[in-house]
């Protein structure tokens, strides 16, 4: 029960709240998912999940910020698979070695970024609408450069080592995704950067009047995304050993759907980075669950609809239904005061 | 309040997971108690689309004079990335066989090529992965084939001069590429007076290809024939071209399957409809799957004896459908697909 | 959304300037209705094969559907809501009343059925964002896929193929493309009018501007809130039926991207998605303009492969172009 008199401690007990449900979520998917599949609580198939999820996974952690800030970024899976055919143009065209390839695709991934985080504060455009925009620019860039057929194969295999092999027995690309999980989630909740996003996420206004350089901390997070979605390009190459134009089709819907499932608020001003990666991990369990429950694929997609909706009716109801209690007790003649026309 | 909605949640997923529980439990302990029973896996390119639809038909089919369990699942679109996880996910089943219509070659061929080293059989069908990937390709036809036959097709009908355009499923979409390059070919080596104008995507949808060809036609008045290369685009062609009055003088055809065209090919919108018999196709890969897994079939074999279609002909490790047919109005009645 | 409280105050501006001429109150529409003007100016003189009478009422036929569609989604927009979820809706509706047609059932009762089907899906998201208050892009994007994901199951993609006597609703081909667009014309205007004139029309724009003040001025926000997502429904529902009498098959794919197309033709019509502004003759002019860029481009001889490039640098410009007007009248 949140109590009125400590506001501070009930929200957080709210947030808490969310985050015990969603976990308490995903080990009931994990022991229903290990009772009827064999191999699913197998280690092999535990690496697996970790290796389909980290794209996702890096597009949705930075997502968080920019969720947190009242934003929202649409382009990330079209800039995924914009980087993805760059890295391999660079590679095999430009002769650059793989090294310097990844270097020049993260710097144009922060470019890519630059240019969502100008429109949305130079020009003070909806981020739905800017990135809607560039949802279609940079996809449509993916296929103009390789007219949608050129596809980069023939890795070498050091480099596929990135998204195939395991390291130290993790998969190799384990560590790069903790490394950028626990660097966001330090910007996030320990710095003040992290609190910056949240009061512009409430009120931009008072966020400026605060003293907040609103306009850099909202380019900030554009421009982080765009770089992460670089590095999740890299990635994504080397897992499957080759780059085209549509690598990365529908990964912001995931993303986004990661987030707001581990109770980050869409109008921005509340959530978690911890909440997201228990959002992302109850998707992909369920995802690779449901196949070892030979349940078919659209199930999966169902059940995440579902999913979604269950969370946020959970964070929502509770409000809402005090809100009715406290309506009742006030006053009767409210609701026939509001019927009367203008 | 709080812990209320707690307990609903919670509430709601074990009603949700419980039903999914009931559905699962008979296929899961059969799975258990048989211990023998083969568990042969089939992945479609992307989920609903009839064309693997009519494969699965004779996928069942065999499954069930076998006697043995199919899974038959992939992407809900089309997409390498995804393709690949399901196969990763099927190795950690620890299923006996897999066979896998390939959207892209290099992006299926690292799990394909996992799953072999686990001892799993892996075959392709309909589109081939990297040869060393898999032990067989089920060869409906070649792309050169499907190029040629295409193209043959086209000039025959066009008397082998005058303008076409093709309509294709996505500028992505890996094996259509393959078809048109082969297209190209031919165009190049046998008909220099007929021209290849455009090649417009249509995302697999048959309302976009009905409006891309009704522009077609007014941009292009000279046109003589449209190839439709993905089974949406030809009956969104034709319709785009009975309804521009052109039914006749501009020719329709492309690879579809039958039943969706059959008005437009009686009609005489739809000259001819290109395909192999999708249902022998699934019918003939569990078969070839099935028997690679009980080692009746093994690499290097010349022939292979696959239940009511008999013995098919083995060309190296490509296991050969036949030649892909030519539907028009003539025989189009005696297909049902 | 922070952006959507940011341009409140622009509004008020707008609304209590005594010098809100024709020309600067419409500056967005008009705007839209010149870039139109000169792309079907420049086909005039670079590809006057575009204007042959036949394919453009083909064109017109195929868009009108969209049309509608638009005009929900505007309503939904103004009111300061999205509607992520159409194109599905517009597939489950297209499947279901193609499969109602194929039992034998007239259209004049197809068309209710599809209507109420659209409209109750519509009522589910409605009930979802205005009774639960939940954000209704991540209602509409869980639907979104619910529904698409369902059909797919259901159906596993198999064409409907429909009886004779359901293409053109058993008119002519001529009058029946005439009919649909003619109707998409008649939704439109009467639309436009009601958003004018009726007050419900202006209870939309009034809770899309501020739902506190709407609230305070005896305007029930959660009501016109549900009802603009059971409109948008029913408009899906009633577009699908004239996508349907288009053809003699059902496509269970159709409908995807719908929501993409009529967003953007929403936004580049000038409808703030901030809520409040916007007219439904800009959606029509922003839908007609992003209609003709994909036969245009036929038309010039352009490759495929820039057409999606330059879509998104066509929205991007009518943004940007809104937001350098924006700026520049601010000081």
């Amino acid at each position: 029960m949140s109590t009125p008199h400590h506001k501070a401690t009930g929200w957080k007990a709210l947030l808490f709240r969310h985050e015990t449900v969603l976990l308490l979520v995903l080990v009931m998917e994990w022991l229903y998912f290990n009772s009827v599949g064999r191999h699913f609580g197998s280690l092999d198939n535990t690496f697996d999940i970790v290796r389909h999820t980290v794209e996702i996974g890096l597009l949705a952690l930075v997502m968080t910020p920019i969720i947190l800030t009242g934003g929202i970024d649409l382009s990330v899976g079209s800039l995924l698979g914009l980087c993805a055919i760059l890295f391999g143009k660079l590679w095999r065209d430009a002769g650059m070695s793989l090294m310097v390839a990844g270097l020049c695709t993260l710097g144009f991934g922060a470019l890519a970024g630059g240019l969502n985080a100008t429109l949305i504060t130079w020009l003070r455009l909806p981020p739905l609408i800017v990135t809607l925009g560039t949802y279609s620019l940079f996809r449509g860039l993916a296929e103009a450069i390789t007219h949608g057929a050129d596809t980069f194969t023939n890795f070498p295999a050091s480099f596929l080592f990135l998204g195939q092999e395991r390291w130290l027995g993790i998969p190799a690309q384990a560590p790069v995704f903790i490394v950028v999980a626990i660097a966001v989630w330090l910007l996030v909740h320990r710095t003040t950067f992290g609190r910056s996003f949240r009061a512009i996420g409430f009120t931009p206004e008072g966020a400026r009047y605060a003293g907040i350089p609103v306009e850099r901390r909202i380019s900030l997070v554009y421009v982080l995304a765009g770089i992460v979605a670089a590095l999740a390009a890299i990635i994504y190459t080397a897992r499957l050993g080759q780059a085209k134009a549509d690598a990365g089709t529908g990964y912001e819907l995931f993303a986004i759907t990661a987030v707001v499932l581990g109770g980050t608020s869409i109008f921005g001003g509340i959530g978690s980075v911890h909440g997201t990666l228990l959002g992302v991990a109850a998707i992909a369990v369920l995802s690779n669950g449901l196949v070892h429950a030979r349940q078919p694929r659209e199930v999966a997609g169902m059940l995440t609809g579902g999913l979604l909706l269950l969370a946020l009716s959970s964070s929502v109801l509770p409000k809402l239904l005090s809100g009715l209690r406290a309506r009742k007790s006030a006053a009767n003649v409210a609701p026939i005061a509001h019927q009367t026309t203008p | 309040m709080q812990k209320l909605v707690s307990f609903l949640a919670l509430v709601g997923l074990v009603l949700a997971t419980g039903c999914s529980k009931s559905a699962n439990t008979p296929s899961g302990s059969a799975d258990q108690s048989a211990g023998k029973k083969l568990t042969i896996a089939l992945m479609p390119k992307s989920k609903g689309n009839a064309y693997f639809i009519s494969c699965k038909q004779g996928a069942d089919e065999a499954a069930k004079e076998l006697g043995l369990e199919l899974l038959f699942d992939g992407p809900t679109e089309p997409d390498p990335a995804k393709q690949n996880e399901i196969v990763e996910n099927w190795i950690a089943l620890g299923v006996d066989g897999i066979a896998v219509a390939c959207e892209n070659k290099e992006g299926i061929s690292t799990a394909l090529r996992k799953a072999k080293q686990k001892g799993i059989k892996v075959l392709t069908y309909d589109s081939d992965a990297a040869p060393d990937a898999r032990e067989f390709f089920v060869n409906q036809a070649t792309p050169e084939g499907i190029g040629y036959t295409l193209m043959d097709e086209a000039a025959r009908l066009t008397g082998g001069e005058g303008e076409f355009v093709i309509i294709t499923a996505s500028l992505t979409a890996a094996n259509m590429n393959e078809w048109r390059k082969n297209i190209e070919a031919r165009l190049a080596e046998k008909y220099p007076k007929m021209k290849l104008m455009v090649v417009r995507p249509c995302d697999d949808l048959k309302d976009k290809a009905q409006s891309e060809t009704t522009t077609l036609l007014s941009a292009y008045p000279n046109l003589k024939l449209v190839m439709a290369i993905c089974s949406p685009a030809v009956p969104g062609a034709a319709e785009a071209v009975k309804q521009a009055g052109k039914a006749g003088t501009v020719k329709v055809i492309g690879l579809g399957l039958p039943g969706e065209n059959r008005r437009y090919v009686k009609d005489g919108v739809t000259q001819s409809v290109i395909l192999w018999k999708t249902v022998d196709l699934g019918y003939l890969t569990v078969q070839a799957t099935a028997a690679l897994a009980k080692g009746d079939l093994k690499p290097g074999a010349n022939t292979f004896k696959s239940g009511r279609l008999g013995q098919m002909d083995i060309k190296g490790d490509n296991v050969l459908l036949g030649k892909p047919f030519i539907f028009n109005k003539d025989n189009i009645d005696q297909f049902n697909f | 959304m922070s952006w959507l409280r940011r341009s409140a105050r622009l509004k008020k501006e707008w609304r209590h300037d005594p010098e809100a001429l024709m020309l600067k109150r419409h500056f967005r529409e008009l705007s839209v209705a010149a870039a139109l003007g000169i792309l079907l100016l420049f086909l005039a003189v670079a590809a006057p094969a575009f204007y042959q009478a036949q394919p453009l009422l083909s064109l017109l036929t195929r868009e009108a559907p969209t049309l509608v569609v638009a005009c929900g989604m505007a309503l939904v927009i103004i009111s300061r809501q999205i509607d992520i979820s159409v194109g599905s809706q517009f597939a489950v509706c297209s499947v279901c009343a193609g499969l109602l047609a194929a039992l034998k059932w007239p259209p004049f009762l197809v068309l209710p059925a599809s209507i109420a089907i659209g409209a109750l899906m519509g009522a589910i998201n409605g009930t979802l964002v205005a009774g639960l208050r939940l954000p209704s892009i991540v209602v509409t994007l869980a639907t979104m896929v619910t529904w698409r994901e369902g059909l797919r199951w259901l159906r596993q993609g198999e064409f409907v193929n429909l009886p004779d006597g359901v293409q053109w609703l058993g008119l002519s081909q001529a009058n029946g493309q005439r009919a649909l667009i003619i109707t998409a014309l008649v939704v439109l205007v009467l639309m436009a009018l009601a958003m004018k004139h009726l007050s419900a029309g202006r209870f939309v724009h009034a809770v899309g501007s501020d739902a506190e003040a709407a609230r305070l001025a005896g305007i029930r926000p959660q009501l016109v809130t549900f009802s603009t997502f059971v409109l948008i429904g029913a408009f899906t529902g009633f577009a699908a039926m004239m996508n349907i009498a288009q053809s003699p098959q059902v496509d269970p794919k159709s409908g995807t991207g719908l929501e993409l197309k009529t967003i953007a033709a929403v936004v580049v019509g000038g409808v703030a998605i901030s809520g409040g502004r916007g007219t439904l003759w800009g959606v029509f002019a922003g839908l007609l303009l992003l209609a003709c860029i994909s036969p245009a481009l036929t038309h010039l001889h352009i490759e495929a492969y820039w057409e999606k490039a330059i879509q998104g640098a066509i929205i991007l410009l009518a943004v940007v172009a809104d937001g350098l007007r924006t700026r520049s009248e601010k000081r």
